[in-house]
């Protein structure tokens, strides 16, 4: 009888121990779903990300086929979006850019966090010579709008996936950069870590159980707030005339085409705009959302 | 004297900046396949002559080459250009030969000043009031729909904004406001509003929280125990404070405004700057790109250079 006591106590205090292990991460989403907005913001987010896989399928007709009986149409049953100049049907443009717009997005922010997170902790953990290279190299990117090398980069490496992956990702280094490099020298010389260390935790263990997950936080907010930013890069590029090659759909391209269609044929833009700009909304709060979650240090 | 020395040494790194960024412009633009004779306007001119005539077209296009120093080595030509930039000598570019870089510069890059600028004064005048209120109602509905326009503000760049402005302004509400063109003040009002809707947001967060966080300190509490009323508190010994903070963030934002303004331009049709820079690089015209470079690189800088001056003689406590 004792036994099956101290049994279920000890079970009580195992799940007890359980959860406060997942604690953070628990809590943070917890604080993630009181914010409303965000919440919405996921749910679009993840709509738009569901598009952007499955969209080729589901879309009911071939981005490159125009048909030019049905050209400059309406919103019909046929084409709920109505067609362009060229009877594109805008539905299945609009899916195929959402494709677009997060292959580029998605590997653009991936090239620059890699890049940042090599320098910066490079810089970090190395200090001297590179760490004052580095920084300056930091302030140098920082004090000019990185639009400028993406352009110039564009240009060098013309405008396919991969060459607008890389000149919207090349440029977007130095945030990261020095964003990382200070989580490392705040961690290396913190003192939770020091505390740790003189209880004699391992290194190992100081890495997994309280750098990381500090580190995570953080770099999950800066990589949210990057992604919208690389979207309306690719998009601004476009603008310029220095987008995706047409007739690869992309947001950019329709919104580029506003001077030729506004008056007669609006709803070639109240589709890819709103959509457009709803997105970058929804990653923005769900980037915000993430910030109050997850780094409350960093919010105001 | 520290105040000189301070100067000085931002100056030279402010030029050695500029020489980095155009020599890194240059040599991409050098690097790319195409030129100034192959876009495809010219070609469409020289093709004929290419096949007809083929070594007058080589004249033509060594002509060409040496006007603008293309057949010395690379580095003479860098050389070259940055010298010509760093004492303001602009030459002219490829596309308009008869008319020099700086006459075309006083006409485009004093509309793109104005935008930016009247884009700078209205953030301020709508952001900041934003963010005092939303700092006094800290917490309550006011607080959170500010703070959601705010970050919808700096969410949307400003070239989908004048899109949705003219969409806006050109279909549901025609007549109103114009939506294209450049001359009377009423021009003005669309692509300022698109400008400034990321600075209102970057104001007003700011002003939030720098406020609430001056409101915290120890001389507001001698304050409201001296028995100052509140707003004169409010205003005078917290906003106040909060306002000189603000120079270092308009600074950097004006930067980043005169950037935008290459995109709102361009949907708006407004003869400004980013026309010129857009033709400029897409056309390989080495004079006026180098130029454009040298001149947004320099403005930014500068501003920023100056933000940290006048922030060192609002604030005492800011030491150069």
């Amino acid at each position: 009888m004792a036994g099956t006591v101290a049994a279920a106590r000890s079970d009580a205090l195992n799940q007890k121990i359980k959860n406060r292990h997942r604690s953070s991460w628990y809590q943070g989403w917890k604080r993630f779903k009181r914010n409303r907005l965000a919440v919405v913001g996921l749910v679009w987010v993840v709509l738009f990300f569901l598009a952007g896989i499955i969209g080729p399928w589901v879309a009911p007709y071939d981005y490159r086929v125009g048909d030019f009986l049905a050209i400059n149409q309406g919103p019909s049953w046929q084409h709920i979006f109505g067609t362009d100049n060229v009877g594109h049907d805008m539905f299945s443009q609009i899916l195929y850019s959402v494709r677009s717009a997060l292959i580029i997005a998605l590997g653009a922010t991936l090239v620059s966090f890699v890049i940042g997170v090599i320098l910066g902790l490079w810089a970090g953990l190395r200090g001297g010579l590179a760490d004052v290279i580095i920084m300056r190299g930091v302030d140098f990117m920082m004090t000019l709008p990185g639009f400028l090398f993406a352009l110039i980069l564009v240009v060098l490496l013309g405008r396919g996936y991969w060459s607008l992956i890389l000149a919207i990702g090349i440029p977007g280094w130095a945030g990261y950069a020095r964003l990382i490099r200070s989580l490392v020298l705040g961690m290396r010389n913190g003192e939770m870590v020091e505390a740790a260390t003189a209880l004699g935790a391992s290194q190992a263990h100081i890495a997994r159980r309280y750098m990381l997950p500090n580190v995570v936080g953080s770099m999950a907010v800066s990589l949210a707030f990057g992604i919208p930013g690389d979207l309306a890069q690719i998009a601004g590029l476009s603008i310029f005339g220095m987008g995706l090659q047409p007739p690869i759909p992309s947001f950019g391209n329709m919104l580029a085409a506003a001077g030729d269609n506004i008056l007669g044929f609006p709803w070639l833009l109240y589709f890819p705009a709103g959509i457009f700009a709803i997105t970058l909304l929804a990653f923005l709060f769900v980037a915000d959302g993430l910030q109050e979650a997850f780094s409350p240090k960093g919010g105001n | 004297m520290a105040v000189v020395k301070f100067i000085a040494k931002r100056l030279i790194q402010i030029i050695i900046t500029l020489i980095l960024v155009m020599t890194v412009s240059y040599m991409l633009m050098y690097y790319s396949p195409g030129g100034f004779m192959h876009t495809t306007v010219m070609a469409s001119v020289l093709a004929p002559l290419q096949s007809q005539n083929p070594i007058l077209y080589q004249q033509v296009m060594d002509q060409f080459n040496s006007r603008y120093g293309l057949n010395l080595p690379l580095w003479q030509q860098i050389a070259k250009y940055v010298w010509h930039e760093l004492s303001f000598d602009f030459g002219n570019s490829m596309q308009n030969p008869s008319l020099s870089i700086m006459s075309q510069l006083k006409q485009t890059l004093p509309v793109s000043v104005d935008l930016a600028v009247g884009s700078v004064v209205l953030s301020v005048i709508v952001g900041v009031p934003l963010g005092i209120v939303a700092a006094l109602k800290r917490n309550t509905w006011i607080d959170y729909v500010v703070g959601t326009v705010s970050l919808a503000g700096q969410a949307i760049p400003a070239f989908v904004l004048a899109v949705i402005m003219v969409l806006l302004f050109g279909v549901v509400f025609p007549g109103i406001l114009p939506i294209a063109g450049w001359g009377a003040w009423k021009d003005a009002i669309l692509p300022v509003i698109c400008l400034s809707a990321a600075n209102i947001g970057v104001v007003a967060r700011y002003m939030r929280g720098s406020l609430i966080e001056t409101l915290r300190l120890d001389y507001i509490r001698t304050a409201k125990a001296k028995g100052v009323k509140y707003w004169p508190m409010v205003m005078n010994h917290g906003v106040k404070n909060s306002l000189t903070a603000m120079i270092t963030v308009i600074g950097p934002q004006f930067a980043f405004t005169v950037m935008g303004t290459i995109w709102v331009e361009q949907i708006f049709g407004i003869p400004g700057l980013g026309k010129v820079m857009q033709t400029a690089f897409t056309s390989f015209d080495y004079p006026l790109a180098i130029t454009s470079v040298f001149l947004l690189g320099s403005m930014i800088m500068i501003m920023n250079l100056l933000v940290d001056i006048i922030y060192a003689f609002i604030d005492p406590r800011v030491k150069l």
